[in-house]
């Protein structure tokens, strides 16, 4: 797990208490999942130096109607004065003392390209207002309240629901009802384990509402969990989609990276690049895409190193069935 | 047999029963490694594991398992209780070591 950022091995797993709750609506799930908290954080930053006096961070507060001031200096992270601080200082009779004697220092923080599940966890556990964002660098690049996650929820749920309604058109347009059923897709992250797998669970449970024969059904899913398994594992994040249209089911991995250098070498028995934490899990054996062509009627794979990686895999519904739905 | 009657001559807690309970026991699959359990094709298949994880139950489900026997006495994180509570997998913890819950699933299937 060495070339994990360390907040992500310490985070608690999730129980069944969390957002995992089954009466959750799955697309607000997906959203979560799919939202980095970059996408989310204010980074229009009002930032104070260490010399500064508190009073200064008072008038920044009224006058920006924030709660809580980073103090950085030259990119450099180095505390938090909040609200309760300046309160502290008003009874105290020292406001006009400077934020290093006086500023919070022990900071729990946000890293930006972490899941916006990440936060919203981080919220729940250690009831903050706010958290500072820092990047790969360590440099402070937001800050994020629990107003901006309600701002972006609210937005991606208007888009997903137009999204949603130009998709009921579609297949209302469709002559034949059954020749486009679904199409969907959904977000992987990167060594996101709490969630991987959810799509294709969701893929085999439509597939056995709508009464697909019981050995297609495996075949889809362990091609769609192996690919989702990957994206997971390997990738840098990315999305698997599917769609089931003229008898045949597609389904497609598509990540940002960081591309397969040997594509061959993937494909093989036993060829696998993961680590220890990642067989630790279960997985990278070096048989997941073997896997998915083994189930596949037609696999294809490209890939470009420092791009990304594209994998389909098509499986036939057979004809039989086709003519009884 | 069926899993809760496996359960009962492991001497194990069954912690979730799941959608297919009824279901006889037609297969046993004993891996840590998610990835050699998909690649098995058969139906009806018990999977005994010591590894702790959600992604167990999700790749249980994958196969249509009739369920999962975690063994050496395992603790289950209360998210693995929950995934299989929603994909419908019926999940049990067994004391006992892996080799000796394999024996014990064994002389059961055996003798039923």
């Amino acid at each position: 797990m060495s070339d994990l950022p360390k907040s992500y091995v310490s985070e608690p797993r999730l129980n069944g208490e969390g957002t995992e709750q089954p009466a959750e609506p799955l697309v607000l799930i997906e959203m979560i999942q799919r939202l980095k908290v970059r996408d989310v954080m204010t980074s229009k930053l009002v930032t104070v130096v260490r010399a500064s006096p508190l009073r200064e961070v008072q008038s920044l507060m009224k006058a920006k109607r924030i709660s809580g001031v980073p103090v950085e200096e030259g990119g450099r992270f180095l505390g938090l004065v909040t609200i309760n601080d300046i309160l502290r200082a008003l009874e105290g009779g020292y406001i006009d003392e400077t934020c290093q004697k006086h500023m919070s220092t022990k900071l729990v923080v946000l890293e930006d390209d972490m899941p916006l599940s990440f936060a919203l966890r981080y919220f729940e556990n250690y009831h903050y207002g706010r958290f500072p964002v820092i990047n790969r660098e360590q440099k402070l690049v937001g800050i994020i309240c629990q107003r901006d996650i309600n701002r972006a929820l609210l937005l991606e749920l208007a888009n997903e629901l137009n999204r949603l309604e130009s998709e009921w058109v579609l297949s209302k347009a469709t002559a034949q009802p059954y020749n486009l059923y679904v199409l969907r897709e959904f977000p992987v992250s990167k060594y996101d384990f709490e969630n991987a797998g959810k799509a294709a669970n969701k893929i085999k449970q439509i597939l056995q509402e709508k009464k697909f024969p019981p050995k297609i059904i495996r075949r889809i899913a362990v091609a769609a969990y192996e690919l989702e398994i990957n994206l997971c594992v390997h990738s840098d994040g990315g999305s698997l989609s599917w769609q089931i249209s003229n008898g045949r089911v597609e389904i497609i991995a598509t990540d940002s990276g960081p591309g397969i250098f040997d594509l061959e070498w993937a494909c093989k028995d036993g060829n696998s690049t993961a680590n220890e934490w990642i067989r630790s899990f279960g997985f990278g054996a070096g048989m997941g895409l073997v896997n998915v062509k083994r189930v596949a009627d037609e696999f294809e794979i490209e890939s470009t190193v420092d791009v990304g990686t594209r994998v389909k895999a098509v499986i036939y519904i057979d004809a039989k069935l086709k003519d009884e739905i | 047999m069926t899993i809760l009657e496996a359960a009962r001559k492991l001497n194990a807690e069954v912690i979730v029963e799941g959608d297919a309970v009824a279901n006889s026991i037609r297969h046993v699959v004993a891996s840590d490694l998610m990835s050699d359990v998909l690649l098995v094709d058969d139906e009806d298949i018990l999977l005994l594991t010591s590894l702790a994880s959600d992604q167990v139950l999700r790749t249980a489900h994958i196969i249509g398992a009739v369920g999962v026997i975690v063994v050496n006495g395992k603790s289950l994180p209360t998210s693995m209780v929950q995934v299989a509570r929603d994909l419908g997998i019926t999940l049990i913890k067994s004391d006992k070591n892996k080799f000796d819950a394999c024996i014990a699933v064994h002389k059961a299937l055996e003798s039923a």
